[in-house]
């Protein structure tokens, strides 16, 4: 909270250029920040208002605050504001040492530790948490053959464009058909919509025929 | 969402575990990780343990006075399953009232979708009661249904998590 209050405080760098910045720079928020607040003193008090209800709303509202400030100016600045709240929503109840996981990646953990159980229950000292095998039938309930890696490479291009591993691994987890329901089962990503429609088009398009070609060959075996 | 996080805890060797050579008090080590991390079985913060992935580094043990058992700091990487709010997730129903439904979610049994969560369904009671939908859309038992969190509450005492969930919303709700 600190930080954002600072940031909403600094502008006199940002200064001028104002207003045209915050629409090229896109995702630097920062800038975006001071350089808006600056301009505009008669937002000042609301600005950093959005910006709270953004921190503590769940992922749904990014929406309304991305409306507020397409009025205030630019289209850009909502779409620089909305992935930290998003992140913030998603992994703030995780410890800092933590990292999520598609569901891919953890059917393969945990796929590859009750391979070894076979050999490994023979020791009775040996025990696993009850809510291991729940755990793996969750994470296998896809039937989902595909590598994690492979799944990984086809949405690395989505970084580029501001989406943050968790919403990666949202994404990847629900298993979406179609890019409009990639935005309604992940709002945090709608500020983002245009400029991600067309990267998340070809993911999903890669992922389909990567499934069509994993059931295929799973039919032959 | 499955989540991989790094972690270090103090085991505690009995005496008699102990022994001269370095792999079986390495194995003894971990065996005992692995049966405390079991029995832990979830936390706030990190939701539902699965297991044990990596086990890093061992650190020098010290003895302690009163039992003679030595404690060892191990760094180790494990896999939770937690809910988070706002997440997509699937889960099963398993039972149906009035007010609502039970699911099943990976690990996590009393995920609560509440019949004012889902709009437009009606409840229809009966042997085998169930919701239905205008759009003839049937929430029963079996159904695989997705939805959003909305909110959870770690139970201490249970070691177990209570979700809120919600279908309100498009390509929410049960799945053919």
């Amino acid at each position: 909270m600190a930080e954002k209050g600072g940031k909403g405080y600094v502008p006199p760098k940002g200064g001028k250029s104002a207003l045209k910045s915050p629409v090229s720079n896109g995702d630097k928020s920062k800038k975006g920040k001071a350089v808006q607040f600056d301009s505009e003193d008669s937002f000042e008090s609301d600005i950093p208002k959005s910006n709270g209800e953004k921190g503590s709303a769940p992922a749904g509202k990014g929406g309304k605050g991305g409306k507020g400030e397409k009025v205030a100016n630019g289209t850009k600045k909502p779409t620089a504001k909305a992935p930290s709240s998003t992140e913030k929503t998603l992994v703030d109840g995780l410890p800092p040492n933590s990292v999520c996981l598609m569901d891919c990646e953890a059917a393969e953990i945990l796929q590859g530790i009750q391979d070894q159980m076979v050999v490994l229950s023979q020791d009775p000292d040996i025990k696993l948490p009850v809510s291991f095998d729940m755990g793996l039938s969750y994470a296998k309930r896809g039937g989902n053959l595909a590598k994690p890696q492979t799944v990984k490479k086809i949405f690395e291009p989505l970084k580029k464009h501001g989406v943050s591993e968790s919403e990666i691994c949202l994404i990847s987890n629900v298993g979406p058909e179609t890019v409009d329901e990639v935005f309604a089962l992940v709002p945090a990503l709608k500020p983002k919509m245009s400029t991600l429609k067309g990267p998340l088009r070809i993911a999903l398009d890669e992922l389909a025929i990567l499934k069509d070609a994993l059931a295929k060959l799973k039919e032959s075996i | 969402m499955y989540v991989k996080s790094k972690m270090t805890w103090n085991v505690v060797l009995p005496a008699e575990n102990l022994d001269i050579k370095g792999l079986m008090l390495q194995k003894a080590i971990i065996t005992r990780l692995m049966s405390e991390f079991a029995a832990k079985k979830a936390s706030k913060d990190l939701g539902y343990f699965l297991t044990v992935t990596t086990v890093g580094s061992i650190g020098e043990g010290k003895v302690r006075q009163e039992s003679g058992g030595v404690l060892f700091p191990v760094d180790f990487s494990c896999l939770t399953f937690k809910m988070l709010v706002g997440e997509v997730l699937e889960g099963v129903v398993y039972t149906i009232i009035n007010k609502g439904v039970f699911l099943r979610c990976g690990p996590a049994r009393n995920v609560f979708l509440s019949h004012t969560m889902m709009k437009d369904y009606r409840f229809v009671p009966g042997e085998n009661p169930y919701f239905t939908s205008p759009k003839s859309s049937k929430i029963e038992k079996g159904v695989t249904v997705r939805f959003v969190v909305l909110g959870q509450k770690f139970v201490e005492a249970e070691k177990d998590f209570q979700a809120l969930v919600s279908i309100n919303g498009d390509y929410l709700g049960p799945i053919s």
